[in-house]
């Protein structure tokens, strides 16, 4: 069966996990998890998704500032787009914005924590439109 | 008649304005509606006499030079006068002459004063008496904690205090009464008293102002108010500086403690929304058993949302002093073993043994009986949930002249040598691989601390990596 698209879930929640998981398995796509980021950048060398889901506070407190600069600095993973997920913004009472932040995020999208399913998947699906599109 | 109209001639011709009245009730009453620099009085008058006259003048304005007219047998009368405030006398008969020269006198000498009392009234303006004044009120001044600054309107430095001097870093201070931008350099106390200073609100009361000291790490509170006089009109203000750097301190830490909480709620909450909005949409695709699990795992993070409110508001209750409230006798022993029973089934799920090293003939301690059930609590819950499987947990006492120790031993995964400066602060979880399935608030050590820090006690703990952790907490012995 021809999956939708492989995306890799990179947080260190477990409920999100398998939350995000559940509701994009049910729609088609195939999903890998990482609970960190280190664990996160082997599976996208191992696996090479279409799609990355990061959440942005992991264990330190740049941890997803820099797994997506590692990405996005490596010749072979930076066309792999990165929807960062972050409740950072109301707890630190700093909005992000790609406007203001995208050149030192570099990612190509944002959403608030919880995500609710219909809106992860209709993000979801712009995101690997616009990259196939790109290729 | 004849005097009063003789006399306005002669005068009249020297420039002077005249005012006649012909008896002391209506001299009076001309008094009252205008200002005179100079008074003639005759002595012998219908009505009012001359010496009350005298007195009646000068009740309404001390000022004004009065001279008598006297009759050549009345010196005595005259002299009185003087006395009792008269500037002079003028024995009839008199020459146009002699009254020229003692009505010119007298103004002269009105003049004088005038000029005393605007010479007088503008120093007190510019407080500059204050510079000089050595007095038991301005010793206290100089005793003030707080730092005290006077400046008049002329905008210039009248009073200082030492401790004004130091958190200002005054310099030039051997000369006073200068412009306050020649002792320092501090622009934004400068401006602060300028607008005060050039307040026309009579309503301004009090301008406080955060200030930025010279040295870049501290920071004043200067309160800054308007001096007035009894009528109201502003002299020159006064500042009182407070250093609160301690205070600004304390408030970063507590709002950095709320943010981190905030954070610390939002994500079992987020997570229970999450899953609630899986199962609502049917997005997850899950039949009902499915379903009941996902709703299970909600269920699980708000259990542990409403554990971190518990240890939450116990550490308010901490904060908030209300600890070691009710202090009394205990035993320390019966505590131990009531929180031991009550882990047993837990530990035993595990496999995990307690072995009890405590001594029965422990000193007596005082302490308030819910705050030690909960500090062991929290001892022997850590010591259980990051023991392994089949392992230990040993409790025993130690006691010396000072203090009683409890140590709670366990043979679990240990702390890092890296992380044990930490482990008792807020929220602090150590995340590996080994505690990722471990649940916890990070405030079960913190509190354990505070409790033992408000017993006037301490705790410390030595671990070492998968070889487990001890944690001693010391208590102060009854004396």
């Amino acid at each position: 069966m021809r999956t939708k698209g492989k995306i890799l879930l990179v947080d260190d929640d477990p409920d999100f996990l398998e939350m995000h998981k559940a509701v994009l398995g049910n729609h088609g796509y195939d999903v890998l998890t990482a609970t960190s980021g280190r664990e996160g950048l082997e599976r996208v060398r191992a696996e090479m998704p279409d799609l990355v889901i990061l959440d942005l506070i992991m264990e330190k407190h740049d941890a997803g500032f820099s797994f997506s600069k590692t990405m996005k600095t490596d010749p072979l993973f930076k066309t792999i787009p990165i929807l960062m997920v972050t409740s950072v913004a109301e707890a630190t009472g700093h909005r992000f914005s790609l406007e203001d932040d995208g050149y030192w995020m570099k990612t190509d999208d944002f959403l608030d924590k919880p995500v609710m399913p219909d809106v992860l998947l209709e993000r979801v699906e712009q995101l690997l439109k616009k990259s196939k599109e790109r290729r | 008649m004849g005097i009063r109209e003789g006399c306005r001639r002669v005068l009249a011709e020297e420039g002077y304005a005249i005012d006649l009245a012909e008896d002391g009730n209506i001299g009076l009453e001309k008094v009252r509606e205008k200002s005179y620099d100079l008074i003639l009085v005759d002595l012998m008058m219908p009505g009012i006499g001359g010496l009350d006259l005298i007195k009646k003048i000068h009740e309404i304005d001390p000022e004004i030079i009065v001279v008598v007219i006297t009759g050549y047998a009345t010196i005595e009368t005259a002299v009185e006068a003087t006395k009792r405030g008269a500037y002079d006398y003028l024995p009839k008969p008199f020459a146009p002459e002699t009254l020229s020269v003692l009505v010119k006198r007298g103004i002269e000498k009105r003049e004088l004063r005038l000029e005393a009392q605007r010479l007088y009234h503008e120093r007190e303006l510019r407080l500059l008496e204050l510079a000089g004044e050595k007095s038991r009120l301005r010793t206290i001044i100089g005793c003030m904690a707080d730092g005290v600054l006077v400046t008049n309107l002329e905008r210039q430095l009248v009073l200082w205090n030492a401790s004004a001097a130091k958190k200002l870093r005054l310099s030039g201070t051997d000369e006073p009464g200068k412009p306050l931008s020649h002792y320092m350099k501090n622009a934004s106390l400068i401006e602060s008293l300028e607008n005060i200073l050039a307040s026309k609100d009579d309503n301004v009361s009090m301008i406080s102002r955060e200030i930025p000291a010279d040295d870049a790490k501290s920071v004043l509170m200067a309160q800054m108010a308007p001096v007035r006089d009894e009528k109201g009109t502003i002299l020159g203000a006064v500042t009182v500086m407070r250093d609160i750097t301690k205070l600004k301190e304390i408030e970063k830490i507590k709002s950095q403690f709320v943010s981190m909480v905030a954070h610390e709620l939002r994500s079992p909450l987020a997570a229970i929304e999450g899953w609630l909005g899986v199962v609502i949409s049917g997005e997850g695709g899950g039949d009902e058993e499915q379903n009941r699990k996902w709703l299970i795992r909600a269920k699980e993070r708000a259990k542990s949302l409403l554990a971190l409110v518990q240890d939450l508001l116990e550490i308010n209750k901490i904060e908030a002093g209300k600890v070691a409230q009710k202090m009394e006798p205990v035993s320390l022993n019966d505590i131990i073993t009531k929180i031991v029973d009550f882990f047993r089934p837990e530990a035993e799920r595990r496999d995990i043994a307690f072995r009890l090293n405590t001594s029965p003939q422990l000193p007596t301690i005082r302490a308030d009986v819910q705050d030690m059930e909960k500090l062991f609590t929290n001892l022997i819950s850590n010591a259980i949930k990051y023991n392994v499987d089949h392992g230990s947990i040993t409790i025993e006492t130690t006691a010396d002249k000072n203090y009683v120790g409890i140590h709670v031993q366990d043979t679990g995964i240990g702390i890092a040598a890296a992380d044990l400066p930490r482990i008792f602060d807020d929220f602090f979880r150590i995340e590996n691989k080994k505690t990722s399935k471990i649940s916890g608030t990070g405030l079960g050590l913190t509190i354990a601390k505070k409790i033992v820090d408000s017993h006037l006690g301490h705790i410390d703990v030595t671990s070492r990596p998968d070889q487990g952790s001890t944690f001693s907490v010391y208590l102060p012995v009854q004396k």
